[in-house]
């Protein structure tokens, strides 16, 4: 039995309220307060209260530890909203009280009133320690899972998937089963099942005071339904493709890991194959780059400018009349070609074939008769470059040929 | 008679570079995927691998070690993002780095021996040259103040890695 005032033992965790929650952080750490621990903490801050401690009955004590006294701990997890996460098998605990109950409600209806009073009120008490333990635990375990992922505590990453897989499989996946709509056995399905039982006797129970319970119950699995949906919800929308995402980045990160190990990457694996670019494209890359700068090397070339020799050069002019009138004067004229390169050679002292050529075109005169001299050798007409081998040409005047 | 940039999209895969669904020729080559396909096997011997965010080319011949480079990159760079509670996969996708948050992440890793080991890895300088080779092969893209963002090529070599896991019968389950 507590002595003192309620208000004085509120007062006393106000004024020590930070003592206190370190001696809950260390409770809900290990599970208990050891004696040691608690020394400590209390020499720490200074404060001689281990005698209100117990004296208010905060702690309680376990051989030689301590604890929180069980409506005191409910309390900080409460105003901290940081709930330890109860096992399915906790929580079914209170589904099977449900269970039981409505089963007893429905056998029993026509009997005692008192009874059947009572297990309503049984009922409507572990609905909502039911769905108290329904919403932390959600609470607490999206909070646990959004630590783990940040991974504040930077723990390695086979310890995080151990801790996502234990979640997963003790506390996350059964509770989905509590609230599964479609799983026939599920405590959300059983709590429908009761609304549709009490809002019929509701209405049409005998006895007014037994319909006013019903119809409170009623109303209160209204709004469980309601919230127990929310956390399905949460589950479904947050907390299961949180656990997802932890599994898959987990999945990469053993074969980082694996990789990595012992220098695996250096030993047998291959790596992913990758193309290795050939030199004989088909398109060269700079081809355009290449053009370009070919054609721009001539944009800019300075302008040539042709400036003619100022020395005129004298050309030699074939004139055909004096020539023709002066191999008249000769014929006959036994060797033609050398006749063409003296007369030449008199006249200029620059010899060229093209001179020479123009000369020799005399041959096509329709005055002359020649011949070739058979027996005679060839003769050669050679400048400084070349030489012309060619026949010996003997020319006479058409009338001589005639006589 | 040829699709649209077909130069452009050729001249890329050729060069080694991964065509990813960031990029304006990636919808060309998935509307004309047969044509592609047919058309590097039948030219050249090489094969086109599909995938649903990128397009690469692979032949007899494989660059052995810068793949290894790269796969190494990303493994410890998963690795350190996910120290630091980043979420690895969405910053892969979706975020810039700076170079210098890069080169911190390698420079503090506890992956020493594997990093000493790798001459592409082993100081700022290296490491940046290997950033740039990433860039050429488009896996990596380079934005402006020194900062980079990943295409979706990175999964290649993410993947390569979670893969093995599956192929390691013997690596022990966590």
């Amino acid at each position: 039995m507590i002595k003192s005032e309620p208000k004085s033992i509120l007062q006393f965790m106000a004024s020590h309220y930070d003592l206190l929650r370190d001696l809950f952080d260390i409770q809900v750490k290990n599970n208990i307060i050891a004696k040691e621990a608690l020394n400590v903490c209390i020499e720490s801050y200074d404060k001689n209260i281990r005698e209100q401690l117990t004296e208010y009955q905060i702690l309680v004590e376990q051989n030689d530890d301590f604890a929180f006294n069980e409506p005191y701990l409910i309390l900080f997890e409460f105003i901290h909203q940081q709930f330890k996460p109860l096992l399915p098998e906790e929580i079914e605990h209170f589904g099977e009280a449900i269970r039981t109950l409505f089963l007893k409600i429905k056998e029993g209806i026509n009997e005692d009133k008192n009874i059947l009073l009572e297990r309503i009120e049984a009922l409507s008490s572990q609905i909502k320690k039911f769905t108290n333990a329904v919403v932390n635990n959600t609470k607490s375990l999206l909070s646990e899972s959004k630590d783990l992922k940040a991974n504040n505590k930077k723990i390695d990453y086979q310890e995080k998937i151990h801790k996502a897989r234990y979640l997963i499989e003790n506390y996350i996946s059964p509770l989905n089963t509590i609230l599964d709509v479609n799983h026939s056995q599920s405590i959300y399905n059983e709590l429908l099942n009761i609304s549709q039982f009490t809002n019929v006797k509701r209405f049409d129970y005998i006895d007014e005071s037994i319909r006013r319970e019903f119809e409170k119950l009623y109303h209160l699995l209204r709004q469980v339904v309601k919230d127990l949906n929310l956390q399905s919800i949460i589950l479904t929308n947050e907390l299961l493709p949180l656990i997802d995402r932890i599994k898959t980045e987990s999945e990469y990160l053993r074969g980082f890991h694996f990789y990595l190990t012992n220098g695996n990457c250096y030993k047998e694996i291959q790596p992913p194959k990758i193309f290795v670019p050939t030199r004989d494209n088909i398109y060269n890359r700079f081809v355009y780059e290449n053009t370009k700068e070919y054609f721009e090397q001539f944009k800019h070339e300075d302008e040539i400018v042709v400036v003619e020799d100022s020395q005129q050069t004298s050309d030699w002019i074939f004139d055909k009349s004096k020539y023709k009138e002066s191999l008249n004067k000769n014929l006959p004229v036994e060797d033609f070609f050398k006749w063409c390169e003296s007369s030449i050679k008199q006249e200029s002292e620059s010899f060229s074939f093209d001179n020479f050529f123009m000369v020799t075109s005399l041959l096509f005169e329709d005055d002359y008769e020649i011949s070739v001299n058979k027996v005679g050798k060839k003769i050669s007409v050679s400048n400084e470059n070349s030489e012309l081998v060619m026949p010996r040409l003997t020319i006479k005047r058409q009338e001589d040929v005639s006589r | 008679m040829y699709p649209d940039k077909h130069k452009e999209i050729v001249t890329s895969l050729m060069e080694g570079k991964f065509v990813t669904v960031e990029d304006l020729l990636f919808e060309t080559i998935k509307k004309n995927e047969e044509f592609y396909i047919t058309f590097f096997e039948n030219s050249f011997g090489f094969e086109l691998i599909v995938n649903q965010d990128f397009y690469y080319l692979v032949s007899n011949e494989t660059n052995e070690n810068t793949s290894r480079d790269i796969s190494i990159f990303f493994s410890i760079l998963c690795y350190e993002l996910d120290k630091n509670g980043k979420n690895f996969l969405e910053e892969l996708n979706y975020s810039e780095f700076h170079i210098d948050e890069i080169l911190e992440y390698f420079n503090n890793s506890s992956w020493t021996d594997v990093i000493k080991a790798n001459k592409q890895l082993n100081n700022d300088e290296s490491l940046k040259r290997q950033i740039g080779t990433m860039v050429k092969r488009n896996i990596a893209v380079k934005q402006s103040n020194d900062r980079y963002s990943f295409t979706k090529a990175h999964k290649l070599f993410i993947d390569f890695a979670k893969d093995l896991i599956k192929d390691n019968k013997n690596e022990s389950i966590a």
